[in-house]
């Protein structure tokens, strides 16, 4: 039987093409040029948020300007606005020439523009330029003072020989230089990679700053760390300074035609011939920074970097691990572990030997510290779900959380409240809990045997108060200046091991975990 | 008379704040709970602020002086006791208005009562249907007899007791007393009524329960499922981040915020910035640039400012390097 094909693809055809319509967006694209005067030791100032810029000096006197306006619409009628909104500016006089594209404060949802300017100026004049989603800023062949500033984008200076100063926060920043370096330069990036190709023979000061990428060279420096930053020297000692941070990318500095295969790290350098001895939390920024995954560490773990992220499964042995910053997270360790960080969150698993965690910022949480040990934060949480050693706890500003303590606990926060639930099989223990301003909860068995002394100084003795489901407990105020002090002395049945709590401006309850109400939802 | 008939004999009194106290406070209360009275009383107020727009006329020395004749009052201005220093001019506009909420009142009262079948025996008036009050929590209430349950629940502990007459003239006396009662709200986590209370909770430091750490854990609970999110909420965790002094509160307060569908209004995202710009608790910090880290990776638009402090904070070399790096990368996925 036949069928008839063809009114079946000429709908198709059709919904396509409407559909195609449906979709489309229009464009329309105005170049013009300009020439205006300018003397050769004058500015020219550029604004222009999205788009390329290039600047080309030359020997000619006066500006010469080519610039080309691209609108995109969902329509004619967004077309004709976006083009009617987008307008280029030309102000100053001869000594300094502002150009710049001015476009409406709030951005329309119908239309975009992109404008791009080519420049041709006298070799010797000042450019200082911003923008904010640049492509490309290339600025080439200028002996005068270059400035620029762009969020995003790719700058290239090549054969800038006058001072320069670069910020950018994303994107890539290259120097080409074409002789030797002969004026400071200074780039300040976020997250952008550095290079810089410079004739092998130069000799200038290089300081180099990234927290979290690496600082790569394949000319002679010598160098040391400083801080955070590398101080070095390349080929002889003296010359203009180039100055590059970039918190996230890569640094690199190449000799201009040598090979690229020789690039080395300065970091590994400076850690393999150290200048001198350094406290270790400054050379921890020497080290490269790393990001290790691993399941399982088949024995001891030892890790230091700079700026790091640790996620390791399972160590066989005992574990160290030192970074200047960044998450550190092991599951089981089978001997001791040992964790220092500058900064950043702490998540430990089951710890079978003695534990010593600390971080300089960050929440720490420890499944299991099977031997006790010592755990600190400048600020943060900590929360430890089970312990069974002799465990301390710091923290600078933030909650304490003992889920289950089979072992003494000694517990301090300088702003937090301290909440420990004793093992229901521990019959006494050694306990002791300190909050600068805070509560403090303590939840033990009906069983748990203790002698009691908590305090409590607040300036609302009637707002806070020492509450406990035993009986038995003797309880003083004192007024101490503006402040009183409640103070509750006595022996849990009959009387056993030492436990010592003091909370300012909080409350104490001690709780007879038989009769603690049931909660709903658990603490995260 | 009943307690309606009493409230609306009260308004223009009320109106011009000549009731004492207790009686403002028992009529306040009365239209709170009553819709008819409440109707009555919007009536009133817009009447007297339609009264205030008008041009001031003088009353001429004839109307006036029959007027006060009309309701027993001397002709001479009978000094007024809430503004003894105004002018004679402003004492007659008080007059005339007060004249003319009598009017309205009697008109009011007139246009109320003509449809009403006219009997020989005057019958109290009665309410047919009454819509059941929302329950109000205020810091105090006066409430008539007749709306206090006779049965008294458990043992409340009731301090502070006295005993007035405000109106000897009539049979009823005051009882005062301050009470600690325990109360239960039950409704679902998106009830506004329960969003305010659990606004209430959160921003009234140590007063509402021993440990707000808690409460903020379980707001975290009910309140990060997309369902249950709301705004106020996240304007309250803001405010405890802001205004806070106990870092743990603060800690729980972003950490909550972070975790939050709707924390991307202008404030919530200004009191972020701020905890990035100038909380010394480093875990507060960090937690505040992963909060808006977060919004950036989900494309929010951030103004100008922002990025400046999310820029300074990245290249402050004297803050935690952590801190500087989260910074770093919450920059790096925005595209303004």
């Amino acid at each position: 039987m036949r069928v008839a094909r063809a009114p079946v693809v000429c709908a198709a055809v059709a919904l396509l093409v409407s559909a195609n319509a449906f979709a489309a967006t229009f464009t329309k694209t105005e170049t013009f040029t300009k020439n205006l005067p300018l003397e050769i030791v004058d500015s020219v100032w550029i604004d222009n948020p999205v788009g390329n810029i290039e600047i080309e000096g030359g020997d000619s006197p006066g500006l010469v300007g080519k610039f080309s306006k691209t609108v995109t619409g969902d329509s004619d009628a967004a077309l004709k606005e976006g083009m009617e909104q987008t307008a280029i500016s030309f102000e100053g006089d001869r000594n300094v020439r502002l150009i710049r594209t001015i476009l409406p404060r709030v951005a329309n949802e119908h239309w975009t523009s992109v404008v791009s300017y080519t420049l041709r100026v006298p070799r010797t004049v000042h450019v200082k330029i911003a923008a904010k989603l640049a492509g490309r800023i290339r600025v080439a062949n200028i002996s005068g003072n270059v400035t620029v500033n762009t969020f995003a984008g790719g700058v290239v200076l090549d054969g800038v020989t006058g001072p320069s100063i670069v910020e950018i926060t994303n994107g890539r920043v290259a120097y080409v230089y074409r002789q030797k370096p002969s004026a400071n330069a200074q780039i300040q990036a976020v997250n952008a990679d550095i290079d810089v190709i410079t004739p092998p023979d130069s000799n200038f000061n290089w300081i180099a700053d990234t927290l979290r990428g690496d600082i790569l060279t394949n000319l002679p420096v010598r160098a040391e760390f400083l801080g955070n930053a590398f101080h070095g020297t390349v080929n002889a000692p003296g010359g203009p300074t180039i100055s590059m941070q970039t918190l996230l990318g890569n640094i690199r500095i190449l000799a201009a035609g040598g090979d690229a295969r020789l690039l080395q790290s300065v970091r590994n350098i400076a850690v393999e011939n150290p200048q001198h001895d350094s406290p270790m939390g400054s050379s921890l920024m020497m080290r490269p920074a790393k990001r290790i995954q691993l399941p399982i560490s088949g024995g001891p773990f030892d890790f230091i970097a700079s700026v790091a992220s640790v996620d390791v499964g399972e160590v066989r042995g005992w574990a160290r691990v030192q970074t200047a910053a960044g998450e550190v997270k092991l599951g089981v360790v089978y001997g001791d572990c040992n964790v220092t960080t500058g900064g950043g969150p702490l998540d430990l698993g089951d710890i079978m030997g003695t534990l010593n965690a600390s971080t300089d910022a960050g929440d720490v949480l420890v499944r299991s510290a099977r031997d006790g040990g010592r755990v600190s934060t400048a600020g943060g949480i900590i929360r430890v779900r089970y312990t069974a050693g002799p465990i301390t706890l710091q923290s600078g500003g933030g909650d304490i959380i003992v889920s289950q303590a089979a072992g003494p606990v000694i517990a301090e926060t300088r702003s937090g409240d301290i909440n420990i639930t004793a093992d229901p099989l521990q019959r006494t223990q050694h306990l002791q809990a300190h909050t600068e301003q805070g509560n403090i909860a303590l939840t033990v068995s009906p069983r748990f045997a203790a002698d009691i002394d908590a305090i409590v100084v607040t300036s609302r003795p009637d707002a806070n108060a020492i509450r406990s489901d035993f009986p038995g407990l003797t309880i003083t105020r004192d007024v101490i200046g503006s402040k009183t002090r409640i103070h509750a002395t006595g022996k849990l049945n009959g009387g056993g091991d030492k436990v010592e709590l003091f909370a300012e401006e909080g409350d104490i309850r001690i709780t007879n975990v038989a009769t603690s109400p049931v909660t709903v939802m658990g603490p995260p | 008379m009943s307690e309606c008939d009493f409230v609306r004999e009260g308004m223009p009194l009320l109106l011009i704040e000549a009731l004492d106290p207790a009686q403002r406070e028992r009529t306040h209360q009365h239209i709170e709970h009553c819709a008819a009275c409440g109707d009555q009383w919007s009536a009133y107020r817009e009447t007297w602020d339609v009264l205030a727009t008008l041009p001031e006329v003088e009353v001429p020395a004839g109307v006036k002086t029959r007027f006060l004749e009309s309701i027993g009052q001397d002709v001479e201005p009978v000094p007024n006791r809430f503004a003894p220093a105004r002018s004679r001019r402003y004492v007659s506009r008080w007059l005339a208005e007060a004249a003319a909420v009598v009017i309205v009142a009697s008109g009011a009262f007139y246009a109320g009562h003509r449809t009403m079948p006219m009997t020989g025996n005057q019958t109290p008036a009665t309410i047919n249907t009454v819509s059941m009050a929302p329950y109000s929590i205020a810091e105090s209430r006066v409430l008539p007899a007749s709306e206090v349950s006779p049965n008294i629940e458990g043992r409340p502990n009731i301090e502070n007791v006295s005993f007035t007459d405000t109106n000897p003239a009539d049979p009823d006396i005051d009882l005062s007393f301050d009470i600690t009662s325990h109360v239960t709200v039950t409704g679902r986590p998106t009830d506004k009524s329960m969003v305010h209370l659990v606004r209430y909770v959160l921003e009234n430091e140590n007063r509402v329960m021993p440990s707000r750490s808690r409460a903020i854990d379980v707001v975290r609970t009910l309140y990060s499922q997309p369902g249950n999110a709301d705004p106020e909420i996240a304007d309250a965790l803001a405010n405890v981040l802001r205004n806070d002094s106990h870092e743990g509160v603060r800690i729980k307060a972003v950490e909550t915020l972070n975790r939050l569908p709707v924390s991307t209004s202008a404030d919530t995202r200004q009191a972020l910035i701020e905890a990035l710009k100038g909380d010394p608790n480093p875990a507060v910090r960090i937690k505040a640039v992963e909060a808006l880290a977060n919004l950036a990776r989900s494309g929010a638009q951030f103004d100008s400012a922002t990025l400046e402090t999310l820029r300074q904070k990245a290249v402050q070399n004297d803050e935690n390097v952590y801190v500087r790096v989260k910074a770093a990368e919450a920059l790096s996925n925005i595209h303004p």
